[in-house]
């Protein structure tokens, strides 16, 4: 397990600020970075080093605690604690703030495009999850407001291939969302976490779904089809999902985020107590009852809770990270030697 | 004579008499806090079916007046709306009545319906949508009481 996570490079990216979200572009060439400092700062390489190419400043009143890259990567997203979500519109290194969708009645927590660029999630502290729509001339819609958590809701994120949304929230539970009609609704509801939580991630196919918590655990979590083989009970055609894996006993403190890497299906985890795990599946481990073994652990990663990890979509290995000691860090991560 | 023990009396009988005397008064305190508990007990049941009562009327009065709010925004925007044309216009037609149906669905007078509050939060969800379209800012304060229509 020794040197297999390795730090390329640390960059000061909010000063005197947390950073609290990284998101890197569909082509892995810029990394967006967002802090306390209201800012995001769009990073990308010179040489060997890490430069910052653009600061989005004049958006936000408040903390920026998201950001997103469209899939087409014309456009970035920013969730804001000050109820806001800004549009920005890439035109070469420059932003501009293009939209702002307002309706949250506070803090809004997360933001997410969904794989087809015409559809976009907000959630908010106001326990709502909201789905926009986007139309060829830029203007978005409200689609539908969702009720359905009992407080906080701390992440959305889209299905790789479906039009499928997931929410985590305060009130431990995950809640899965789709269309049915003219409207959204929510159509499962994932209990087990004894706690918070706070981040999810779909594995490459989309068939599994991580979860980490304030309970210091990662629930994987899978999707079973009505009539499938395991015989999993569905109710009507809606699919069910199971927990099929708990990895517990790994970590000291909240894990904040879990990022499911889309090239090699490694599992990334950002901890409160400073440290990133890496973990992968075992070969032929049985695909109903999947077992993962911890295959990087690097204490201090940084000098305060990390808050983000981020697998570059592109470059194999390639992750960055973030703190509450404003910093984001590059390193570079190989399957350990002999495992 | 009463009050005077016969020559043939047994003395037990007068202890007996003497104990219960003396019982009374040292499981008077007893006795008192128990007739006092049932007293009470029973005053505070029916004080408690008043107060609930009030809760309840206050309660309900506050989301009949949110739900009435509601329907009539909705049945003010379905007549604005009606001369509108464009897809537009087509996209928030369809929201006023999905809201409207919402709302005549909603029961009134059964506060045991069992999906009472799921019901109350898609009403919910369903007007800040309607707002969103319609480019209008609820106002979301809360006011204790008062007949000022403000939620």
């Amino acid at each position: 397990m020794k040197d297999s996570l390795v730090l390329r490079s640390r960059v000061p990216a909010h000063p005197d600020s947390r950073c609290w979200f990284l998101a890197w572009n569909p082509t892995g060439t810029l990394l967006a970075s967002c802090g306390g400092d209201r800012k995001i700062r769009i990073w990308g390489t010179e040489g060997n080093s890490w430069v910052c190419k653009s600061v989005l400043s004049e958006g936000h009143q408040r903390t920026v605690r998201k950001v997103a890259w469209s899939p087409c990567g014309n456009y970035l997203a920013s969730a804001s604690f000050d109820a806001v979500t800004c549009i920005w519109k890439k035109n070469q290194d420059d932003f501009e703030c293009v939209t702002t969708l307002e309706g949250h009645e506070n803090e809004v927590k997360s933001v997410a495009w969904a794989p087809s660029g015409n559809l976009l999630a907000t959630c908010s502290r106001d326990k709502s999850v909201w789905v926009w729509e986007v139309d060829e001339e830029d203007e978005y819609e409200c689609v539908s407001v969702l009720n359905s958590h009992t407080q906080d809701v701390k992440h959305v994120v889209w299905h790789p291939t479906q039009e499928l949304l997931a929410s985590a929230s305060y009130d431990d539970t995950v809640k899965l969302y789709q269309e049915e009609g003219d409207d959204w609704v929510c159509c499962a509801t994932l209990e087990g976490h004894e706690s918070t939580v706070w981040s999810l991630a779909f594995d490459p196919s989309g068939q599994r779904l991580a979860s980490c918590s304030d309970d210091r655990t990662v629930r994987i979590w899978r999707q079973y089809l009505p009539g499938n083989e395991q015989g999993v009970a569905c109710s009507g055609s809606d699919p069910s999902w199971k927990c099929i894996c708990t990895l517990s006993g790994f970590h000291t403190r909240t894990i904040y985020d879990v990022a499911w890497c889309q090239l090699t299906g490694a599992l990334a985890t950002a901890c409160g107590d400073d440290a990133i795990r890496v973990f992968e599946e075992d070969p032929g481990s049985d695909p109903q009852q999947p077992t993962f073994s911890l295959t990087a652990h690097m204490r201090q990663a940084h000098s305060q809770d990390v808050n983000c990890v981020a697998w570059n979509p592109k470059e194999p290995g390639l992750l960055a990270s973030c703190s509450d000691d404003g910093e984001v860090a590059f390193w570079e991560y190989h399957h350990p030697a002999g495992l | 004579m009463r009050g005077v023990r016969g020559p043939g009396e047994k003395r037990a009988a007068a202890t007996v008499v003497e104990q219960d005397m003396f019982d009374a008064v040292v499981m008077a305190d007893e006795r008192f806090h128990g007739e006092g508990y049932q007293e009470g007990y029973e005053e505070g049941s029916s004080l408690g079916i008043v107060e609930g009562r009030q809760y309840g009327t206050l309660h309900g009065a506050k989301i009949g007046s949110e739900i009435g709010c509601y329907r009539g925004f909705a049945l003010a925007w379905k007549c604005l709306l009606h001369s509108g044309t464009g897809e537009k216009d087509s996209r928030k037609m369809k929201v006023v009545e999905a809201l409207i149906t919402l709302l005549q669905h909603f029961p009134y007078d059964d506060p045991t319906y069992e999906r009472l509050h799921e019901d109350l939060d898609r009403i919910r969800g369903k007007f800040r949508q309607l707002c969103s379209l319609l480019n209008v800012q609820p106002d979301f304060r809360v006011t204790a009481g008062g007949s000022r229509l403000a939620f």
